[in-house]
């Protein structure tokens, strides 16, 4: 990566300190899942794999 | 989130420069007072919603809403359609808000908040759905050309050089007012409207009153969920917030980032309903276009709206396809490098990002490549893509909603009680149309036994 000295402090003084790449490599810390959001999430990936079946059943027979 | 310690500690990258610029324009003409620089300031803040709105008037967007037209006429859809737009305006604005306050991408943020297990499968979600759709924006542009005699080969070749140039710059803002230029054209539908010469009373009388209402049936259930799908889907959340981010849009600019969101579907709203406006004349002459590809429907309207009318519904369909291809495939970049953490942006040069734009030229290609095999029967992938949208959204509304209202990473900008209302009940109807659907295909005597035809 290059560095652009010259520039460094109206760079810093233009970007939110949040913006520029480095501060993007800090990981934004996780949070837990309580039971409630744990079970729509799952309750909604069951959905959507059921439903990807059925579009595939739909899709083999409409290519028959 | 942590700031940076001290001036000395930080290095300086490429990407930080030109982003440096862009902000610099925007702070220049925010400490500027009056009507011009407001304007010059929402000048540089448009982009990524006007982009995303009519991004999403892609390929198959456009033939649900032909199809649309051609098989209900004036009526009930004319309404509908611009509550989808409604809809989207409530969703992406959230994506606005979140890349604003957090500076990440929706891909990161999933990743980081909820763990890999979670992100992945969001990702695997958002990856079939862009590839699927990427096939179907270069069928609409090999269909769209093809009306004008150019070879399979050669349009894919076009779409692909267009895709390229768009990204040769390597700065976000000449990549940004590359592809908003292109996206303009998506308005060539209404001057194909007017000439179709529509009955402005029966439209007026559509929008008042949403009638007439179609039957019940499974064929109007599919239209249903293809227009819903063209308007709200996966890549669409994805694609709003990376842009936002790498436009450097900042708290600040929220304001300008909901005119940009609204007015992106103002505008799509309004090539949408054209394009309903333009095919109902084929309604009127009772003809069946469920199987339409872009350049039939194009032949079809020629006795109607002549020759020049019908060139400008192909050229629209290109454009259609063209842009939906750039943003879609820009989605799939921005996704893989946030989830992997490898550099992702347009402000890249070609060293500093090859993943980025390798990922983001694989998937066009790859797209690209699948159009051209020939004897591939691919029309049903067309007419299925916009419903595979509608299944993935709600998981996906699901991640925004919680990422939204977030107050660790949002602080006061978590969403209010009223737009919460709304997210959960887009949630709910998605959910609802699909579970009909799949009624609808799994029992169709159940589905009859609850009015359906």
């Amino acid at each position: 990566m290059k560095n652009f000295s010259a520039d460094k402090s109206w760079i810093l003084s233009t970007l939110e300190p949040d913006q520029l790449v480095k501060a993007k490599k800090h990981r934004i810390p996780r949070r837990n899942l309580k039971g409630g959001e744990l079970a729509v999430l799952w309750s909604l990936r069951v959905y959507l794999v059921f439903m990807m079946i059925v579009v595939a059943y739909q899709f083999w027979t409409a290519a028959r | 989130m942590k700031a940076l310690a001290g001036e000395d500690q930080v290095s300086i990258t490429h990407e930080d420069v030109d982003r440096a610029h862009d902000r610099g324009r925007v702070l220049d003409a925010r400490t500027r007072r009056g009507f011009s620089s407001q304007a010059r300031l929402l000048w540089l803040l448009i982009g990524p919603g006007v982009l995303v709105m009519l991004g999403e008037n892609d390929g198959p967007s456009m033939l649900s809403y032909a199809a649309t037209g051609a098989k209900f006429g004036i009526g009930f859809f004319l309404p509908f359609v611009a509550l989808t737009f409604c809809m989207a305006i409530v969703v992406q604005e959230m994506t606005v808000r979140l890349g604003a306050a957090t500076h990440r991408g929706h891909a990161e943020l999933i990743f980081d908040r909820f763990g890999p297990f979670w992100g992945w499968f969001s990702m695997i979600d958002l990856g079939i759905g862009n590839f699927l759709t990427l096939i179907t924006e270069f069928i609409a542009v090999r269909a769209g050309l093809g009306f004008f005699g150019v070879p399979p080969w050669l349009a894919i070749l076009i779409a692909l050089a267009i895709l390229y140039a768009a990204l040769m710059s390597h700065r976000y803002w000449t990549w940004e007012r590359v592809t908003l230029a292109a996206a303009a054209f998506n308005l060539i539908f209404i001057p194909v409207a007017l000439m179709s010469h529509p009955n402005w009373q029966s439209v007026g009388h559509a929008f008042v009153t949403w009638q007439p209402v179609p039957g019940f049936s499974k064929d109007t259930l599919l239209i249903v969920l293809a227009d819903i799908g063209a308007t709200v889907t996966p890549w669409m959340l994805f694609f709003q917030q990376s842009a936002t981010v790498d436009k450097g849009m900042t708290t600040k600019d929220i304001r300008f980032g909901r005119i940009d969101t609204v007015l992106g579907a103002t505008l799509a709203a309004a090539a949408a309903i054209a394009t309903i406006l333009a095919t109902a004349p084929l309604f009127a002459h009772q003809m069946s276009a469920e199987n339409f590809e872009a350049g039939q429907f194009a032949q079809a309207l020629e006795p109607v709206i002549g020759r020049f009318g019908a060139a400008l519904f192909a050229l629209g369909m290109v454009e259609a396809g063209i842009v939906a291809a750039i943003t879609i495939s820009t989605s799939s970049a921005y996704a893989f490098g946030e989830v992997t953490h490898k550099p992702h942006s347009l402000n890249l040069p070609m060293g500093e990002g090859k993943s980025f734009y390798a990922v983001l030229t694989l998937c066009a290609v790859a797209a690209a490549a699948i159009v051209l095999i020939p004897g591939l029967q691919l029309v049903y992938v067309v007419l299925i893509v916009n419903v595979v949208a509608v299944l993935a959204m709600p998981p996906a509304l699901v991640f925004l909603y919680m990422l939204v209202n977030d107050r660790e990473i949002m602080g006061d900008l978590v969403s209010p009680l009223w737009a919460n209302m709304i997210a959960a009940a887009v949630v709910f109807l998605l959910t609802a149309a699909g579970v009909l659907f799949g009624v609808s295909i799994i029992a169709p005597k159940l589905f009859a036994a609850i009015g359906g035809r």
